[in-house]
């Protein structure tokens, strides 16, 4: 007789430096960031991103990007943008985003909100668009960007009906509290349109600030909601959503976040930015270039 | 009450409180410390079966124990329960489902149109803003409360560069040619005053100025010709019953700080 209990699984848990050269190529034709505002942004794998110079040709954010697009659109690596939203919330615009957009340095695919959420949900599902309900039109955005925004006549009324187009990333990269090694893994607050990117990707990374070997045995499988067969990797990364939140674990960093847009302020600054927390050192010693003690301070009462 | 009892932003959070009724249904989005401390002190002292919800956290009905300042804040899910965000956008499609949009802008026009879009033509912006969001739903999501913490002839102009929040439109044709199961914009408020919509024209209409603003002061910041009544009266100070309530929320002072 063949196979037995003891049949071993792959685990899917990786370093940061394998699971983005590994699971991204060197130009990657469509890249969702997870994590809403300030808060559970994949900073850990996006740092690793710009490490290894990958090239970007779309940059897909949730429906209110943060420092996750910013840094990237920063660095220097992105050819366009599909978003509805980057900036730092009650901290004030996105600097480099901004600037990039009023030199034209990057191609904005500027849309709303529904048009990422149906986006997700028609490219997860096959789907060949999703309708908008009637009077979302009446906006500028279909004006200027006539390629996003395509009407076709309602079937059923026969009225003209606005369209959001499939929207399927080749990667995503996305941050859970907590994962198997097989990819199983948890949303602990919000989960935002991050299990949708997850649902509508190719190549789905994860980051998590824990594995947890016995998950679905520890919350019960009906709360862990991203199943391991749409997880290519998992990067154990505490810490790695600094300096935003990771919902149940810490808060985000205001004062670092606050240091970042003043470094945006000369080139020299802002290489020297880069250089301190990002290109120059490895991901494994973020931690300590930020100080334990600096985190310690932002961590959630009931963290693990 | 004496004249620094209050700040001119708790004011602005007592005003829009007052605006929302029992029982009903209300949403927001980014940078609503305002609106969320409004909702929360509304249950407290007059609407205990207001339900709000807070951005993109999902969050219906959080404590605001104690109020923060980001909308999808994880303190936010110490509420009544959460939804995820992709059921929240469903719903604000409905048409029926919210009873009060709370939005803003970088310029709101006359009409109540928002831009959180440019300043400035889209193709050469002069400053790019962050992005539009969930705004395109102002006009299928009940009344629309529009408010501002900078209210200058910059901010408050006659049209809007960009309409990425859909108020009256171009006025009383096109809006009612449109057919939208919302009422559209009903309240704006900044830190000068609080000004509703003249039913026939629907252009912005002063309600009442804040205690020690004139209404040559609101006229003069104002970048397009308001409706101006004949009485004008002051809005209303905050109540002690308010201050204690909005305070309890807020105990951090973020509303109270912000202006």
């Amino acid at each position: 007789m063949e196979g037995s209990d003891k049949m071993e699984r792959t685990s899917k848990v990786m370093s940061v430096k394998e699971a983005i050269s590994r699971y991204m190529g060197d130009s990657c034709d469509s890249l969702a960031i997870g994590g809403m505002h300030m808060h559970n942004n994949p900073m850990a794998l996006i740092r690793e991103v710009i490490r290894q110079h990958k090239k970007i040709k779309r940059l897909i954010t949730s429906p209110s990007g943060s420092i996750n697009a910013e840094i990237l659109v920063g660095s220097g690596h992105v050819e366009e943008v599909l978003t509805s939203y980057i900036g730092l919330e009650h901290l004030g615009l996105a600097p480099k985003y901004r600037s990039a957009v009023e030199k034209k340095q990057i191609k904005l695919l500027e849309c709303d909100e529904p048009h990422i959420v149906y986006g997700l949900q028609a490219g997860a599902g096959g789907l060949p668009f999703i309708p908008y309900p009637k009077g979302m039109d009446a906006t500028d955005l279909p004006k200027v960007n006539p390629e996003l925004y395509r009407f076709t006549t309602n079937p059923y009324t026969g009225e003209q009906v606005m369209t959001a187009a499939p929207i399927k990333p080749s990667v995503a990269l996305i941050h859970c509290q907590e994962a198997d090694p097989f990819g199983n893994a948890i949303f602990l607050g919000s989960e935002f349109t991050d299990r949708q990117m997850i649902l509508a990707s190719d190549v789905v990374i994860l980051q998590v600030e824990k594995i947890v070997p016995n998950l679905a045995e520890k919350y019960g499988a009906a709360r862990v909601n991203v199943p391991g067969f749409l997880v290519s990797a998992v990067v154990e990364a505490p810490f790695g959503c600094h300096p935003t939140s990771s919902h149940g674990y810490y808060t985000y960093d205001e004062s670092h976040l606050k240091g970042y847009l003043k470094a945006c302020k000369t080139a020299e600054s802002y290489s020297e930015y880069f250089n301190q927390f990002v290109t120059g050192i490895a991901e494994e010693d973020y931690a300590q270039q930020v100080g334990k003690e600096q985190l310690e301070k932002l961590r959630k009462g009931g963290a693990a | 009450m004496s004249e620094k009892a209050y700040s001119i932003s708790e004011l602005m959070a007592c005003v829009m409180a007052r605006h929302l009724k029992d029982g009903e249904v209300a949403v927001m989005g980014a940078v609503s410390m305002v609106p969320m401390a409004a909702c929360r002190m509304a249950q407290l002292t007059h609407a205990p079966n207001l339900y709000y919800i807070t951005g993109g956290s999902g969050a219906v009905n959080p404590q605001l124990d104690p109020l923060v300042f980001s909308s999808c804040d994880d303190d936010l899910l110490r509420a009544d329960s959460a939804l995820a965000l992709p059921d929240v956008i469903l719903l604000e499609g409905h048409g029926k489902r919210f009873d009060v949009f709370f939005g803003g802008g970088l310029q709101i026009d006359k009409y109540g149109n928002c831009n959180l879009i440019c300043i400035g033509d889209y193709e050469k912006p002069a400053l790019k803003g962050p992005g539009t969001v969930g705004l395109p739903f102002l006009p299928l999501a009940g009344r629309v409360v529009i408010y501002t913490t900078s209210h200058n002839a910059r901010t408050l102009i006659e049209k809007v560069d960009f309409n990425s929040g859909p108020g009256f439109l171009d006025g009383p044709e096109s809006w009612a040619k449109k057919g939208f199961p919302g009422s559209g914009p009903s309240l704006v408020v900044t830190p000068l005053c609080a000004m509703d919509f003249d039913e026939e024209t629907k252009v912005m209409r002063l309600k009442s100025v804040h205690p020690g603003v004139t209404v040559e002061q609101v006229v003069e910041n104002t970048g397009f010709q308001l409706v101006i009544p004949d009485n004008v009266p002051t809005t209303p100070e905050p109540t002690e019953t308010e201050l204690k309530f909005l305070r309890k929320v807020d105990p951090k002072g973020i509303v109270k700080n912000l202006l």
